[in-house]
């Protein structure tokens, strides 16, 4: 009797493990795409790039490795410009936060009201989010240049002429000349996501302040705002990041010029790479950014989480 | 007629040149840089381009008539570049004489194209023909072995492409390249626009050359154009300063790596270069805009001098509006102790080079080389620069400009070849980087030194 | 009240205009010669329509083959994320284990991971292959990269399906292969315009990896096919113009009429996840 037991416990035993590995085989099925797509371009790569960071490697050749020399060198070394381009992506990212999510929220708020020509107001605020980087940044060359663009035009039109700049071309202006279409561009994009959180605010919840007496602006204030929190969390460690990855206005724009004084850390990296053939001190600047941008989400995280509290 | 002697000469003088500036990766590099090698140098040229080269010119034919191949190229020819037309018209003439070989060739813009060709390179991804520049740019690649060496195919083209043009592109003694046209860099002044300041000819003096540029900025015009969006423009300004005022040797040594960069003599130079920025003789407008952009202000007249290769004589050439005012010369001598006239900026540079990994390499190269003396042919005529190859056919239809060119370089006394081209690609773009700086007054001529010294490994 | 009201109403109409201008300014400079444009006529109706331009962006440009790779590489990358994701997504939140959780953790790094990060190892073991020059090239690292965003989005569509349905499915025999094709798929389908927004997003506008992964004027995307032409005519501005609106004004036409269906999807996805 109790023998027999055994074996029926055995072979439940065999069985669920059995199916426990049925399980886990499918479930590795389904996970099999993503996770291949996923570690051999984004994982693996980040591995090898934190090993080749320690070589002084060209590409080509078998490589010495050098410790972390090459970190050294990526702050004394006066023609490489880390600093600066690190810099460079703070104060876009600082201006991302401060004008650019403040700019979308008031936009997104005001729709919320739902003034008249809602649904056009917001098709529009949203067009740039559509348009190639490239193209905005061939457009806004078109504006900034010295001679026949826009913008100087405009300033001699109005008798600013002492405003006049090369804009992309001079250390004072170039910087805000990316900052500015960068800031423009996506500014629809988070007012779309915020948008969503303030029309998933509750009709009611809103009509029970106002009778109570509360502004718009308090309803907003006091009820919408702190709704939508975990979408502005969201909006602003995009926009951190973001501005830390940014490439193609640069490029487009300044080329990191003047001077060098526009050069961000993505620039520097490309630089390394093919008009350096510094594939190491690549993988060095590339681990620096990964780091720099989960600090940034991490930190920011917590700030949103010490603010609840 | 003359035309031919002075090339002939000018040849002569670039075998002077062509012995120091690639030669040290090969052994040891002979010291001799100065004048005194020329007029050996051209007799050797002459004595050797004679030498077996009817012999060999058959077995070239029938190695390139074969079964049909296609051959990839890429190169900077692109629909605005100055060489566009010659790669064209010797594309078309090689199609037709050899129509068993298709050339598939694609253009690409300067810049991008320095990142594009490195790319293809560590990737074993490279086209069967490649343009490069000579020196440091196809070293990288040789030493890496890339490149197929030409020896075997230079043979038979020994009579037409005298072996001192070579020597940017050789290697441990071996031929990896093949030159297309030489440039140097050339002072072109606008003289309308000097006349209105009441200068007849470019001031020969350093003197009277600041004299001159006070004299426009007077008159509300701007000497300078520069492209600051570009660096390599502004070391066109740059080490012309520096040859005239430290002298060819030193900034030979210093570009060749055997000798630092700690040296005040640069520095000064440097700082004479940023007091013409300082004083405002550039156009502050310039800092904002690209090589092309600057170029077509210059033939529309906005400034009185711009400082580029010779390349762009095809150009103004072709501007017939603007091709009557414009004149070239060489940047007046600042410190007469240490350099004179006839030290020049420039040689030959513009390469094509065939990449190891062709299947088809032997072909590849023997095709090169017909096409390299085409383009380069063609080139000539359109004043892109003077030939690297021996000249052929009737050259009468060159340019004044180009001519003017050749004069200059017939009195040559040494050359350096531009410093993006001669140093490696890391310690190019750092001098780039010094030389951004300078330009925009962020450090002088004493920090200029000695980060260089120091960052330049 | 009334002011304050005609108040949002200037903002909102000023801000319409900073968003409209540039799109109009460059429609009518792709049709003007460099006389109108550096002239009297900057921002006016352009006098003579120069359609020229078009044919110059077209011809020697290559606009329209551009166009049709980034078509390819865009709708072929969502494609691949899509599918990828939501299997994943149905492993991570439909077949209970413990490592769900782990296994989301990880697929969450990728929203933090700048693009640039592999870049260099990519490139280094793409050219190794001899992978360069393809479209999958870039289809491959784009789908990775819209991966994490796909599955962000996929769970939070599939979360709101009941359990119950997988259970009913199963007593009717469908295995779990079975449940994700017959029952899951067909009922995440709102989430496939979500994704496919997000993920055209960031596919249609990449620049860096197709500048530096294709070399051959073939498998140009968009980008990089304006950024060549733009170096070809620096300054000639009304080929460059055609060729900024024949990138452009196909999207945007398609938006003016799906921009209610787009919107939603969107902020589905923002509310999702």
């Amino acid at each position: 009797m109790s023998d027999n037991n055994y074996i029926v416990s055995k072979e439940i035993l065999r069985e669920r493990r059995n199916k426990n590995i049925k399980k886990h085989l499918t479930i590795f099925v389904f996970l099999l795409p993503g996770l291949a797509l996923f570690i051999s371009i984004l994982i693996a790569p980040i591995a090898v790039s934190l090993y080749r960071s320690t070589f002084d490697w060209n590409g080509f050749s078998e490589g010495t490795f050098i410790g972390i020399a090459n970190y050294v060198e990526l702050f004394t070394n006066g023609s490489i410009k880390f600093i600066t381009s690190l810099k460079n992506a703070m104060i876009i990212a600082i201006f991302s936060v401060f004008i650019q999510l403040p700019i979308s929220l008031a936009l997104a708020l005001l729709l919320g009201r739902k003034p008249k020509g809602e649904k056009v107001f917001l098709s529009i605020f949203f067009m740039p989010v559509l348009i190639s980087t490239v193209v905005i940044g061939q457009l806004w060359l078109k504006i900034y240049n010295p001679d026949y663009g826009l913008l100087n035009r405009f300033l001699d039109f109005v008798h600013l002429s002492q405003y006049k700049h090369v804009w992309v071309g001079e250390i004072g202006t170039a910087l805000g000349s990316i900052v500015v279409p960068t800031i423009w561009q996506y500014i629809g994009y988070h007012m779309l996501l915020m948008y969503a959180g303030v029309k998933g605010v509750s009709v009611d919840l809103r009509e029970a302040a106002m009778l109570d007496g509360a502004t718009k602006w308090q309803v907003d204030k006091y009820i919408v705002i702190p709704i939508i929190k975990p979408i502005l969390k969201v909006s602003v460690i995009f926009a951190v990041t973001g501005s830390l990855k940014t490439y193609d206005l640069v490029r487009i724009l300044t080329e990191g010029g003047p001077f060098q004084s526009t050069e961000v850390p993505s620039t520097l990296l490309e630089n390394m790479l093919f008009l350096r053939n510094r594939y190491g001190m690549g993988s060095t600047i590339t681990v620096m950014l990964i780091a720099l941008c989960f600090a940034f989400a991490l930190l920011i995280s917590a700030a949103f989480k010490e603010k609840d509290k | 007629m003359e035309m031919k002697r002075l090339v002939s000469t000018v040849l002569a003088g670039v075998m002077a040149f062509s012995l120091v500036a690639c030669g040290e990766s090969a052994s040891t590099a002979p010291a001799t840089d100065s004048g005194d090698a020329a007029p050996a140098a051209e007799a050797e040229a002459e004595a050797e381009a004679p030498a077996e080269a009817e012999a060999e010119a058959p077995a070239a034919e029938s190695a390139a008539s074969g079964e049909p191949i296609t051959l990839k190229m890429w190169c900077i020819a692109t629909e605005s570049d100055s060489n566009r037309h010659a790669y064209e018209a010797a594309i078309a003439d090689m199609q037709a004489k050899y129509p068993e070989i298709t050339l598939e060739w694609e253009a690409f813009e300067n810049q991008s194209y320095k990142t594009k060709i490195k790319a293809a390179v560590s990737a074993n991804e490279m086209p069967d023909i490649f343009f490069t520049w000579s020196c440091a740019f196809l070293g990288d690649f040789v030493e890496a072995g890339k490149v197929y060496c030409l020896d075997a195919a230079y043979e038979n083209y020994k009579s037409e492409l005298p072996e001192v043009m070579l020597g940017n592109t050789t290697y441990d003694g071996k031929h990896y390249g093949v030159p297309l046209t030489m440039n140097i860099v050339g002072l072109f002044a606008n003289m309308d626009l000097l006349k209105e300041a009441g200068y007849e000819e470019i001031p020969g003096t350093y003197e009277e050359f600041i004299k001159c540029c006070d004299a426009l900025k007077a008159k509300g015009i701007i000497p300078f154009g520069c492209a600051g969006k570009e660096t390599w423009c502004v070391t066109e300004y740059l080490e012309s300063v520096i040859e005239k005022s430290a002298g060819a040797d030193a900034l030979n040594d210093i570009f060749l790596g055997r000798e630092t960069w700690d040296n005040a003599d640069v520095g000064a130079a440097v700082d004479t270069f940023q007091k013409l920025v300082k004083d405002g003789y550039f156009d502050p407008s310039g800092i904002g805009l690209t090589n092309d952009e600057v170029k077509n202000n210059f033939m529309a007249g906005k400034y009185a001098f711009y400082m580029n290769g010779t390349w762009n004589c095809a150009d103004f050439a072709n501007n017939a509006e603007f091709f009557p005012k414009v004149k070239v010369s060489e940047f007046p001598v600042i410190n007469a102790d240490k350099a004179k006239l006839g030290q020049l900026i420039g040689g030959p540079s513009d390469t094509l080079a065939v990449a190891a990994s062709s299947p088809n390499a032997e072909r590849a190269a023997d095709y090169t080389f017909e096409l390299g003396k085409l383009i380069c042919h063609y080139g000539y005529l359109d004043g892109c620069g003077l030939p690297a190859w021996t000249p052929y056919g009737d050259t009468s239809s060159v340019n004044e400009l180009t001519q003017a060119v050749a004069e200059i370089c017939s009195n040559a006394d040494t050359y350096v070849l531009f410093g993006d081209t001669a140093m490696d690609a890391d310690s190019a773009n750092t001098y780039l980087s010094y030389v951004d700086q300078v330009y925009g007054c962020q450090v002088d001529g004493e920090a200029f030194i000695k980060g260089l010294a120091k960052d330049i490994r | 009240m009334k002011f304050k009201k005609s108040l949002a109403y200037i903002l909102l109409g000023i801000w319409a205009l900073v968003n409209l201008f540039p799109i109009y300014f460059m429609f009518t400079f792709s049709l003007k010669s460099n006389d109108e444009i550096f002239g009297k006529n900057i921002i006016g109706i352009p006098k003579d329509w120069l359609w020229s331009n078009y044919v110059s962006a077209l011809k020697t440009g290559n606009m329209a083959l551009y166009f049709a790779n980034s078509l390819l590489v865009t709708t072929l990358a969502i494609a691949i994320s899509l599918m990828a994701a939501l299997m994943a997504t149905y492993a991570i939140t439909r077949i209970p284990s413990r490592l769900n959780k782990y296994t989301n953790a990880f697929f969450m790094l990728g929203l933090t991971i700048p693009l640039q990060a592999s870049i260099v190892p990519v490139y280094v073991v793409l050219s190794k292959l001899h992978w360069l020059n393809k479209y999958s090239t870039l289809i491959v690292p784009y789908s990775a990269f819209a991966l994490s965003m796909a599955i962000l989005i996929c769970t939070g569509f599939m979360v709101d399906i009941p359990i119950d349905l997988d259970e009913a499915a199963r007593i009717d025999g469908c295995g779990l292969f079975g449940t994700f094709f017959k029952i899951i798929l067909p009922l995440t389908k709102p989430a496939f315009s979500t994704v496919g927004i997000y993920s055209y997003l960031q596919c249609w506008n990449e620049f860096m990896f197709a500048n530096v992964f294709i070399s051959d004027s073939k498998h140009r995307t968009l980008p990089v096919g304006i950024k060549a032409l733009s170096g070809a005519y620096t300054t000639d501005w009304g080929p460059i113009g055609a060729a900024l609106v024949i990138a452009t004004f196909p999207t945007l036409i398609v938006y003016v009429f799906l921009s209610r269906k787009i919107q939603d999807s969107f902020i589905a996805g923002a509310v999702k996840g």
